[in-house]
């Protein structure tokens, strides 16, 4: 079965063609909104954009090849990415980091067992190191992490997330 | 003295995204000005007169920047604004996203119709959702308002304004990386010149200005060029972010004249270093930047300053590092940085980056050679200057300072095979 | 027009010309990777560094436009360490593959190297490891592990053969150059990307491990796969018959001529060489009673004249001669002379009406497969053996001269059993000539000399590269003894010779690129 947008993401996608002179400008936020309906982006996906788009499929790998945030594999229920770059890492992130593959059971590039979680420690900075050391959980910053607040903060999940 | 605050007025204020409470607050005066009163050269011309430099890292001239873009054209002109904040250390026009978009916008208005510009796209790395959805929600507010559209604030002049989201990497960051990304391809930066103010995005002549940079373009176009220009030193204008970091005990952004001394920054705003440690060094403009020692923290912080001094104001990100800190180890993460952000497109950065972050991952698991440092310095050196773009450059600088300024800690950590920071604190008690 | 200096001489260059073509105008020399002049320019590799007086860092020459007054020295201790520099990051993932590695000889790591080496490598990390020998079409092997991520390769796919097949993934020193997974590099073009690969990543299978290439000798020859007539150097062997099973010809390679192939070939030209070597008419053959026998050329040729001569004294119309489009100008026009001239023979054929046409694209490949349709159509034979053969059938022809053709269709064998004695001339064994009477082994265009002409009427030259293989004889040296033995001699001594009877000029006034049909000097005169 191959992959089609929904009907509501057909109108996104037109919408996002309406805004480029050309239609392979609109690769990163047509992958985006694949991922968005779908959770990551499958090899169907793929030649769907090449499709759509009207490019050769190898320029959709590559693209995908080369950018961090697009998942080429199922990820989990809620992504988690922890920052190692230098501010956090001054702020010691590598305790942090042992503390969440501790907790979580799996190692950086994993999901959990249960499918909740997948996280990575990046060596890219979030942009948010007056947080140090931070982790970017979904779509939100959560900083000054100590063992407490990552007890909480995965623990505290069911109850949905503030803003 | 009071500070002025230009960008950060409304920093810490939920109200100030929304577009009423921000109209009653001046919103959208600075834009009007422009539009009813003053010509595009007249805009120019104050920015010029104003000093303002790119605040993203190259420091450039904006209101020079402008002008390279020709005058006769019947190519569509396009602005990209660089919201791909990712230097490390640097998280300024974050806050400018989430606390005061409108302001943003209030400058593209004002930048696109200086240079006769009526598309915009802004490029925010992908990382910051939460950001881009409160960026996108102003952006729809204004165009429901009748600023951005066919007729900016009932004017003759249509401006279109885009958010595209990025998708995870450093070097789109980089100007012609950041078109390469636009127009849906791998950041590979571009060969240069020509630059992207005669063909830039789609072949088309391009303004790429940072977050920041644009947001003080109200208060400019308010209060005057020169104005703006007084209350920064000579040849650097204005007030700049800066995000401070590290060991201070009060990490943040905070706004201040270009020219203030860094002692200021940390001691007096940063309240200082972190369980009043000493400090060792501090990294002056993102980890691209010539890191310092604590001698030179009486430098004043101002683009022609730190580039003497043989470093740079860079994204305006400060990182302080206290004793405890050890030299080769924080090195170690900042080379892993660039070997993982490389693009890859160019020798000396392909295979430079991952060579010395290799290099140092050994010295740093302790099985490191006498040779290796001088090998370090020769990277550097082969790592200058010789590449496509500036990210292989901003490799080798923290790579050349780092070990010329603490070469007793490389050195240590190669004869002894572990930290010197470490062996110390076990003979030293705090 | 602008001037500008090289290492003190100077030049004068067309607009828009970069420092490395105003260089080469001076035959200096500028080591490089990714600059190939038929493809875009990447400017990755950064081994041709510069430095440009009144520039502050050292500016690629590939890219550099050439601008009047410029002053580029290339020789230099900045350009020297730049070169060295870059060298050395190129070698500290490259495997130590030489030993094995097919282009050694030819790698321009090793040509650079010997100029620019450290020799002492410094590097005592991990190398990294990547996808090794692997085929990725039906002729090509790649090695990720050697590729210097210059992108010729990826260049070629997207600029010239339009097929998108390689891609860079992923970044920095993990990036590697690949197929889309699912797809192979089977598009008509991919030898070339072997070419371009200015190391052994890239491969032909054909030539893996048959032959050093320091034991090659090149000659320059055309083509004979199809009316294009690309141009080639002939790259064989001869002097270690050994290898790779005794063949000659080792390779083919594409020689640049800009009105006809550019820098490129396409698989059919460029693998179509086996011929050469493989399934030869080495000898003469007389059939006696019923089976071919070895013979030698004064008794077959005596056979054939007087063979000839009676079927010739009996009727004219009795003997038909098809000649072949895979014939040489120099051939064709000696046969002309012979039976349309001299003889005056009324049946007179070149093509094979149940030849299959091959696919013609807008590139290279034209649908003729034959190098010299219109070289035969100049001189004034052409026209299908259709008729010639249904005459055949009705039992009108009692001798049939045939060159090179394979009339395989069963109508055609039909026709051709009722000839009673039927000559063949060619170079490879086919059903025609296992029925022939007569067999003569010609030579192929590597073992002769003499020109084709292209579709569109380019006269290009063939150098000779090696002797006739066995008893072989250039088939202009075949028709001269024939033509003696009926009374008809001719004075060619060789087939320079006849060409400047046929064109007026001799071989050396050629242009290198060929020249059109009509536009020799002598002739307009």
């Amino acid at each position: 079965m191959s992959f089609q947008f929904t009907e509501e993401n057909e109108k996104k996608f037109a919408d996002i063609l309406s805004r480029y002179p050309n239609k392979r400008a609109a690769m990163l936020p047509t992958l985006h909104l694949a991922q968005e309906q779908n959770g990551f982006i499958s090899e169907e996906i793929e030649a769907f954009v090449a499709q759509r788009l009207e490019v050769p499929i190898v320029d959709v790998r590559e693209v995908l090849s080369f950018y961090t945030l697009y998942f080429r594999k199922p990820m989990g229920r809620h992504h988690i990415r922890l920052c190692m770059s230098i501010a956090c890492w001054i702020r010691n992130c590598d305790e942090i980091k042992a503390y969440l593959e501790q907790k979580l059971g799996v190692p950086s590039g994993s999901v959990t067992e249960d499918g909740n979680y997948s996280w990575e420690a990046v060596p890219d900075c979030l942009g948010a190191c007056e947080l140090a050391p931070m982790l970017q959980f979904d779509k939100y910053f959560e900083g000054n992490l100590t063992r407490e607040k990552i007890d909480e903060l995965l623990d505290g999940i069911q109850n949905g997330h503030k803003s | 003295m009071p500070i002025k605050k230009i960008v950060s007025e409304f920093f810490g204020n939920e109200d100030a995204r929304r577009l009423d409470w921000r109209i009653q607050r001046g919103g959208y005066e600075a834009a009007r000005k422009a539009l009813r009163t003053m010509s595009p050269e007249q805009v120019i011309e104050e920015v010029t007169t104003s000093n303002l430099r790119g605040l993203g890292g190259a420091g450039f001239p904006t209101g020079r920047k402008w002008s390279f873009i020709p005058k006769d054209t019947d190519k569509p002109k396009y602005l990209t604004v660089n919201a791909d904040e990712a230097e490390p250390g640097t998280f300024k026009d974050r806050y400018i996203l989430e606390w005061d978009p409108h302001r943003l916008i209030e400058g593209v208005i004002i930048c696109c119709y200086a240079v006769g510009i009526h598309k915009a796209y802004v490029y925010i790395r992908g990382e910051y959702v939460r950001p881009y959805e409160r960026l996108q929600q102003a952006v729809d507010e204004a165009y429901e308002a009748g600023i951005l559209g066919p007729k900016v604030l009932g004017e003759d002049f249509s401006l279109d304004l885009y958010v595209h989201r990025g998708a995870g990497a450093y070097i789109c960051g980089e100007e012609t990386g950041l078109l390469e990304s636009l127009e849906g391809k791998k950041g590979w930066p571009r060969l240069k010149p020509p630059f992207p103010a005669v063909v830039g995005l789609f072949g088309c002549p391009t303004v790429i200005n940072n977050v920041e940079t644009l947001s003080h373009l109200p208060k400019i176009i308010e209060n005057g060029g020169q104005w703006f220009a007084d209350l920064g030193c000579e040849r650097n204008g204005g007030t700049r972010l800066f995000a401070l970091s590290g060991n201070v005990k009060k990490p943040g952004v905070y706004e201040l004249p270009l020219g203030t001394p860094l002692r200021e920054l940390i001691y007096e705003h940063g309240g200082g270093i972190q369980d009043d440690r000493a400090l060792k060094a501090i990294i002056p403009g993102g980890a691209s930047s010539a890191v310092l020692t604590a001698d030179e923290v009486d430098i004043s912080l101002d683009f022609d300053s730190l580039a003497k001094a043989g470093s740079m104001l860079g994204s305006g990100a400060v990182i302080a590092m206290h004793e405890g800190i050890c030299m080769v180890k924080a090195l170690h993460n900042i080379e892993h940085f660039f070997a993982h952000e490389s693009c890859g497109q160019c020798t000396p950065c392909r295979e430079g980056t991952g060579w010395v972050y290799k290099t140092l991952s050994r010295i740093v698991a302790g099985h490191g050679r006498m040779e290796d440092l001088h090998a370090l310095r020769i990277h550097s050196r082969n790592m200058t200057g010789t590449s496509i773009c500036a990210l292989c450059d901003g490799a080798a600088m923290p790579l050349g300072s780092f070990v010329r300024k603490f070469e007793h800690e490389f050195e240590y950590y190669i004869k002894y095979k572990r930290s010197y920071v470490e062996a110390r604190s076990e003979t030293v008690s705090i | 027009m602008a001037t500008i200096t090289i290492d003190g001489q100077q030049v004068s260059v067309e607009p828009g010309q970069t420092v490395i073509q105003a260089a080469e105008k001076l035959g200096i020399y500028i080591p490089r990777y990714c600059y190939h002049p038929g493809l875009s320019i990447a400017g990755s590799c950064r081994m041709c560094l510069v430095e440009i007086e009144n520039m502050p860092k050292l500016q690629i020459a590939c890219y550099t436009q050439a601008q009047d007054g410029m002053n580029v020295i290339t020789q230099s201790e900045a350009v020297y360490q730049a070169r060295q520099a870059m060298l050395e990051f190129l070698l500290i993932n490259h495997p130590l593959d030489c030993p094995v590695c097919d282009q050694s000889g030819e790698c321009d790591l090793q040509n650079f190297y010997m100029e620019h080496g450290r020799y002492d490598s410094r590097f005592i990390e991990n190398k990294i490891k990547r996808k090794k020998a692997f085929p990725i079409g039906p002729h090509v092997l790649l090695d990720q592990e050697r590729c210097i991520l210059c992108t010729r390769c990826v260049r070629f796919t997207d600029e010239i053969s339009k097929t998108h097949e390689l891609g860079c993934f992923n970044r920095g020193n993990r990036s590697v150059i690949d197929l889309y997974p699912g797809k192979r590099l089977e598009n008509l073009y991919s030898g070339n990307v072997v070419d371009i690969c200015p190391v052994g990543a890239l491969t032909e299978r054909e030539f893996r491990f048959k032959c050093r290439v320091w034991y090659l000798r090149s000659e320059e020859s055309i083509c004979n796969g199809c009316a294009r007539g690309c141009n080639i150097n002939i790259h064989f062997n001869s002097t270690r018959t050994y290898k790779a099973g005794g063949r000659r010809v080792q390779r083919i390679k594409p020689r640049y001529n800009p009105h006809v192939n550019e820098w490129w070939i396409s698989d059919v030209g460029r693998f179509g060489f086996e011929f050469i070597d493989q399934n030869r008419i080495e000898f003469p053959y007389r059939r006696e009673e019923n089976e071919l026998q070895n013979s030698d050329w004064e008794s077959a040729l005596d056979q054939a004249a007087q063979e000839l001569q009676e079927a010739y004294e009996d009727d004219p119309a009795s003997i038909g001669v098809i000649l072949s489009p895979q014939l040489s100008n120099e051939d064709l026009y000696l046969a002309k002379k012979l039976f349309i001239d001299a003889l005056q023979l009324p049946n007179i054929a070149l093509e094979n009406p149940w030849e299959k046409r091959g696919i013609e694209d807008d590139f290279l490949l034209k649908a003729d497969r034959n190098p010299n349709t219109r070289g035969a159509h100049e001189i004034g034979i052409k026209g299908s053996a259709r008729e010639i053969l249904e005459k055949a059938a009705k039992g009108e022809i009692r001798f049939l001269y045939i060159f090179w053709h394979d009339f395989n269709a069963p109508e055609a064998r039909e026709a051709l059993a009722k000839v009673p004695f039927i000559v063949f001339q060619g170079v490879n064994w086919n059903s025609t000539a296992e029925r022939a009477s007569l067999v003569l082994p010609g030579a192929t265009h590597a073992e002769k000399d003499g020109t084709f002409t292209n579709f569109e009427g380019r006269i290009q030259r063939f150098k000779q590269a090696f002797v006739p293989l066995e008893e072989a004889r250039a088939d202009t040296e075949i028709l001269k003894q024939l033509a003696a033995k009926l009374g008809h001699p001719v004075s060619y001594l060789d087939p320079e010779t006849i060409f400047i009877e046929w064109q007026g000029i001799g071989y050396d006034e050629i242009d290198e690129y060929g020249m059109m049909v009509g536009s020799a000097p002598a002739l307009q005169a």
